[in-house]
C-alpha cells in the first residue's frame, strides 16, 4: 500500500514541477523567448575573434620568451598575428564603441 | 515495491517525452515558460529515475527474490558490496544505470548552462529528452528490471568473475564515460538547431567532454586490469568486441578533444568537430548495443536479445539526425580560416585526428565485420588478433611520435630551421635510447624497439617543455624551482595538464610494448618438488591446499620463487569453486617486482587428482607501467579540469552582454 | 581535401583486406560439413568431456546453439581451457575438420562466454 502512496506522491510532485513556470506566471507581460538578434550575435562572434587573436599573440610571446620559438620564426609570424588582433579590435570597436576598446588596443601595441 | 519502480520509470518516460516534444516546440516557437517547463521536466526525470534505481537497490539489499532480476543475479550468500554491483550485472539493470547517469548528466548540464547559454539550452533540452525517451522506452516496454515472479528460496547468484572490486567500479566508470558523451553531442546538435555559429557550445561542454573521456579511459584500464588479474589468461586486452566497444568512442573523443582546440584558437574545423562529436556519441550507442545485444560472437554475449533491433533503430535515428543537421547548417559552418602550412601545429593536430579516426574506423570495421560479412556473403567471418595488432602499430606508433612533435611545432607556420633546433635534443635522446636498448637485447622486436625510442622522444620533449617554461618564469620572477614550476602549471593548466596526460599515454605505450613484445612464457605439469624456469625465474611447486571461503571452496598451489640464486618468496595460484553458481574460476598468482615493473604471472591451469598441477607461467616486463599510467592520466585530467579564475572571469564578461539581453523578456 | 584523400585510401585498403578473404569463417556444427581449411566452430558443449587438454588432448562434443538441426561434432582440443568451460556452455574453437569428421583445434584457441541467464532450477534450496 505504501508503495502506491509513494508513487502517487511522486507523480503529483513531478506534475507540479513541470507546471511551475505556468503557475508562477499565469499572465506574463510577454512569453517570448528572447533569442540573440543578429546584432548581438555579431558582437559575440567579434568578441570571440578578439579573444582568439589576443590569445594567439600572448602564446607566441610566451613561447618565444621560453625559447621554444626561434627569433626568425617569431619574426615571421608576429606581424600577421598583430594584424589579426588589430583587425579584431577594430571590428569590435565598430560594433561596440566603448572605452574598453581603446585600452585593449593599447595593451596589444605593447 | 516493484510497482513503485515501474511507476517511477513510466514517469521518467513521460517526463522525457514532454521534454522532447514541449521543449522542441518551445524552442521552435520561442515560448519562454514552456521552455522553462521542459527544462524542469528533464530535471524531474532524474529524480524519478533515481527513485526507480533506489527501489532496485533496496530489493537487492533486502534479498527480495520476487524481483526476477534480483533472483537472477544475486543470492543470500553474496557479500553486500556485490549485491550492490549486481544492480548492473544484467541487461535490465545496466540499462537503468545508463538512464540514471544520462538523466543526472542532463539535469546537471542544463542547470549549469541555464544562465550563460539560455538560447542554446532551449534546443539542448529536447535533444537530451529524446535520448532519454529511447532508454526509458526500453526499460518500460521491452526490458524491465521490475518483472515479478514467485520468489524462489534463493537467487541464482552473481557470475563469479564479477565478484571482485574491479567489477564494482569498472561498469560505473565506463557508463560515466559513454553517457557523458551525450552532453557535448546534445550541445552540438543544440547549436546546429539554433543556427548559432559561435563557440559557446564548445566552451560549455569542454569540461564535460574531458570528464567523460577520462571516465571512459579509466573505465577501460580498470577493465583491462580486471581481465589481467581475474580472468587470468595472461593478457589485459583481447580485441574482444566488447572491449573495442569502449575503445572506439574513446579514440573518437580523443580526436575531438584535440580538434576542438583548433576551433578555439583558429576558428577552423567546425564541420569536422560536429561530425566528430556525433561519431563519438553514435559509437558509444553502438558500444552499448554491442555489449547488450550479443550480435557479434564474443566472450561476453552470444545470446541475441530483444533489445538489439531497438538499439540499432536508435543509432540509425541518431546518425540520420546528426547528418541531417550538419547538412542543413553546412553553409553557416564554413569558415574562411585556412591551413597555412602542412608543417604547423594545426597540421599536426590534423594528422593526429586522421590517425585516431583511422584507427577507430579500422577497429570498427574489424568488430563489425562478422555482422557485415554475414549479411553480405552469408558467411560469418571473424577477424583475429593479427588484424588489430597490425593496425594498432601502423597508426599507433606515428601517433606516439606525434605526441612529441605536436607541442613543439609553432602555430600557423614552422620553419625547418626552427624545427631542427627544437627537435635536436629529444631526437638525440631517442636515438641514444634506441642504441642502448639494442645492446640490451631489445632488437628482438622491431615494433617494440620503435615504441621505446618514440616514447623516449616524447618524454624528452615533455621534460624539455617543463624545464624551458620553468626557467623562463624564473628569469622573470626569480622564484625557486618548485614555485616556478607550480605557478607555471597553475597559469597554463590546460597546456601542462595536457603534457601530463601525454606522459601517461607514453607510460602506457612503454608498458604495452614491454609486456607484449618482450614477454616470456613457459608451461608444464609439475609434481611436488619439481621446478619450471622462465625469463630468469625458477619456480618450484611445494604444496597444494584447500580451504572454505565465504561462498567458494578455494584450492591453492604454493610455489617458491627464485631468481639468480636469490630467494624471492612464494606465490600462490589455483582455483575457486563456487557452490551456488556451480562454477569454477581461475585465481592467478602475480608477483610484482616494483623496481622493474615486471610481473611474474602464474596460472594453475589444471589441478589433477594425483596432486600434480599443470602450470602456465608468464614473465611480463614493464606491465605495471600500464597501471601507473592510469594514475598519471587521472592526475593530468584533474589539472586540465581545474577551474581557472581568470579564464572564468573572461568568459563571464564575454557572455554577459549576451546574457543581459536573454534573461529579461523582450518587451513588445 | 587532405582528409578526403586519406579517407579514400584508407577505405580502399580496408575493403581490399576484407574482401580478399581476411578473417576466419565462423560456422556452426551443421555448417561445418564439407568445409576444408581453418574455421572457427561455434557450438554448445554436450555430454562429458574426456581426456587431458595438457596431455593427449581433451575430447568433447558440440552441437548447434540454435536451430532445429542438432548436428554433433567431436572436437579434439589441446591447450588452456577457460574457466567457463563445462557441459551446456557455448564455446568457439578454431581449427580444421579432419577426414574422419574429428575437428582438431589450434592449441589454446578456445573462447567461452558467460551465460546471460542462470537456471535457478539447478540448485535445490
Amino acid at each position: 500500500m505504501i508503495w502506491a502512496l509513494l508513487a502517487a506522491a511522486l507523480a503529483v510532485a513531478v506534475v507540479v514541477v513541470v507546471a511551475l513556470p505556468f503557475l508562477r506566471e499565469p499572465a506574463p507581460a510577454s512569453d517570448a523567448l528572447h533569442e540573440l538578434d543578429p546584432a548581438e550575435r555579431r558582437l559575440l562572434e567579434a568578441e570571440e575573434a578578439r579573444d582568439r587573436a589576443l590569445g594567439a599573440l600572448q602564446e607566441l610571446e610566451a613561447d618565444h620568451r621560453a625559447g621554444q620559438i626561434s627569433d626568425e620564426d617569431y619574426r615571421a609570424v608576429v606581424g600577421s598575428l598583430r594584424r589579426d588582433a588589430a583587425d579584431a579590435l577594430r571590428a569590435l570597436d565598430r560594433l561596440r564603441p566603448r572605452a574598453a576598446g581603446t585600452s585593449d588596443a593599447e595593451a596589444k601595441i605593447d | 515495491m516493484a510497482e513503485l519502480g515501474r511507476a517511477a520509470l513510466l514517469l521518467t518516460l513521460g517526463l522525457s517525452a514532454y521534454a522532447l516534444v514541449a521543449g522542441g516546440y518551445a524552442a521552435w516557437r520561442g515560448r519562454r515558460r514552456l521552455a522553462h517547463s521542459a527544462r524542469n521536466a528533464l530535471i524531474a526525470a532524474f529524480f524519478s529515475t533515481l527513485v526507480a534505481a533506489l527501489v532496485l537497490v533496496f530489493a537487492f539489499v533486502r534479498d527480495d527474490f520476487s524481483f526476477a532480476y534480483v533472483a537472477g543475479h544475486s543470492s543470500r550468500a553474496l557479500p553486500t558490496p556485490y549485491k550492490l554491483s549486481a544492480f548492473w550485472g544484467g541487461q535490465e539493470g545496466s540499462l537503468l544505470l545508463w538512464l540514471l547517469v544520462l538523466n543526472g548528466y542532463a539535469a546537471l548540464a542544463i542547470w549549469l548552462a541555464r544562465k550563460r547559454a539560455k538560447d542554446l539550452v532551449v534546443w539542448v533540452t529536447p535533444v537530451l529528452g529524446g535520448i532519454a525517451v529511447g532508454f526509458a522506452w526500453l526499460l518500460v516496454a521491452v526490458s524491465s528490471p521490475f518483472d515479478v515472479i514467485a520468489a524462489p528460496a534463493d537467487g541464482s547468484g552473481l557470475n563469479p568473475s564479477l565478484q571482485n572490486p574491479y567489477m564494482v567500479v569498472h561498469p560505473v566508470a565506463l557508463y560515466l564515460g559513454y553517457v557523458g558523451l551525450a552532453v557535448p553531442f546534445a550541445f552540438a546538435m543544440g547549436a546546429l538547431l539554433s543556427g548559432r555559429t559561435d563557440e559557446r557550445w564548445i566552451v560549455a561542454t569542454r569540461r564535460w567532454t574531458i570528464v567523460a573521456w577520462t571516465a571512459l579511459g579509466i573505465g577501460q584500464l580498470l577493465g583491462a586490469h580486471w581481465a589481467y588479474v581475474e580472468v587470468g589468461w595472461g593478457g589485459y586486452y583481447a580485441w574482444d568486441p566488447v572491449e573495442n566497444a569502449a575503445l572506439m568512442p574513446w579514440l573518437a573523443a580523443t580526436a575531438f578533444l584535440h580538434s576542438v582546440m583548433i576551433q578555439e584558437k583558429r576558428g577552423m574545423l567546425r564541420v569536422w568537430n560536429v561530425t566528430l562529436v556525433s561519431l563519438a556519441f553514435c559509437l558509444s550507442l553502438f558500444g552499448t548495443f554491442l555489449t547488450r545485444s550479443g550480435v557479434v560472437t564474443s566472450i561476453h554475449s552470444f545470446t541475441k536479445s530483444s533489445i538489439g533491433p531497438w538499439f540499432l533503430g536508435f543509432i540509425v535515428v541518431a546518425v540520420v539526425f546528426a547528418v541531417g543537421m550538419i547538412w542543413l547548417r553546412l553553409p553557416q559552418l564554413r569558415t574562411t580560416a585556412k591551413l597555412e602550412s602542412l608543417v604547423s601545429r594545426e597540421a599536426a593536430f590534423l594528422y593526429n585526428n586522421l590517425l585516431l579516426v583511422a584507427l577507430c574506423l579500422t577497429i570498427l570495421w574489424g568488430t563489425a565485420w562478422p555482422m557485415v560479412s554475414e549479411a553480405v556473403r552469408g558467411e560469418t567471418m571473424v577477424v583475429g588478433r593479427p588484424y588489430f595488432d597490425f593496425f594498432l602499430r601502423i597508426f599507433g606508433l606515428p601517433l606516439l611520435l606525434l605526441m612529441g612533435i605536436g607541442p613543439l611545432v609553432a602555430w600557423r607556420r614552422a620553419s625547418l630551421r626552427g624545427l631542427t633546433r627544437t627537435f635536436a635534443w629529444p631526437a638525440a635522446v631517442a636515438l641514444a635510447t634506441g642504441v642502448v636498448l639494442i645492446t640490451l637485447g631489445a632488437g628482438s622486436s622491431t615494433p617494440g624497439l620503435v615504441a621505446y625510442s618514440f616514447s623516449a622522444f616524447v618524454l624528452a620533449a615533455i621534460v624539455h617543455e617543463f624545464a624551458r617554461g620553468t626557467s623562463a618564469r624564473r628569469a622573470l620572477t626569480g622564484e625557486p624551482v618548485p614555485t616556478a614550476l607550480g605557478r607555471l602549471i597553475g597559469r597554463n593548466r590546460r597546456r601542462y595538464g595536457g603534457y601530463v596526460v601525454h606522459a601517461s599515454i607514453v607510460l602506457l605505450a612503454i608498458g604495452v610494448a614491454g609486456s607484449s613484445a618482450y614477454d616470456s612464457v613457459a608451461e608444464g605439469r609439475l609434481a611436488r618438488g619439481q621446478s619450471l624456469d622462465v625469463g630468469g625465474y625458477s619456480l618450484t611447486y611445494r604444496s597444494l591446499g584447500e580451504r572454505e571461503g565465504a561462498n567458494a571452496t578455494e584450492v591453492r598451489a604454493l610455489l617458491d620463487v627464485r631468481r639468480g640464486g636469490k630467494d624471492l618468496g612464494t606465490v600462490q595460484a589455483g582455483k575457486n569453486a563456487y557452490s551456488v553458481e556451480q562454477q569454477v574460476s581461475n585465481e592467478v598468482g602475480i608477483r610484482t617486482d616494483y623496481l622493474t615493473g615486471e610481473d611474474l604471472f602464474v596460472i594453475a591451469e589444471q589441478v589433477n587428482d594425483d596432486g600434480t598441477v599443470f602450470f602456465r607461467v608468464f614473465v611480463k616486463p614493464l606491465v605495471n607501467l600500464i597501471w601507473l599510467a592510469g594514475l598519471v592520466f587521472l592526475l593530468g585530467s584533474v589539472i586540465t579540469l581545474w577551474p581557472d579564475a581568470r579564464e572564468e572571469r573572461r568568459l563571464a564578461t564575454r557572455y554577459a552582454s549576451a546574457r543581459e539581453r536573454s534573461d529579461t523578456p523582450a518587451t513588445t | 581535401m587532405i582528409a578526403l584523400s586519406v579517407a579514400a585510401v584508407l577505405a580502399i585498403f580496408l575493403l581490399y583486406t576484407s574482401l580478399a578473404g581476411g578473417g576466419t569463417p565462423s560456422v556452426s556444427p551443421t555448417e561445418l560439413a564439407g568445409k576444408t581449411g581453418e574455421v572457427a566452430l561455434a557450438g554448445r558443449v554436450v555430454g562429458t568431456p574426456t581426456g587431458d587438454p595438457h596431455g593427449a588432448g581433451m575430447r568433447f562434443v558440440v552441437r548447434d546453439i540454435d536451430g532445429a538441426n542438432k548436428q554433433r561434432v567431436t572436437v579434439l582440443y589441446k591447450g588452456s581451457v577457460p574457466d567457463m568451460f563445462r557441459s551446456g556452455r557455448d564455446v568457439v574453437v578454431t581449427g580444421t575438420q579432419q577426414a574422419d569428421g574429428l575437428f582438431v583445434t589450434k592449441p589454446g584457441s578456445m573462447i567461452t562466454k558467460c551465460p546471460s541467464k542462470y537456471q535457478a532450477a539447478d540448485t535445490p534450496a
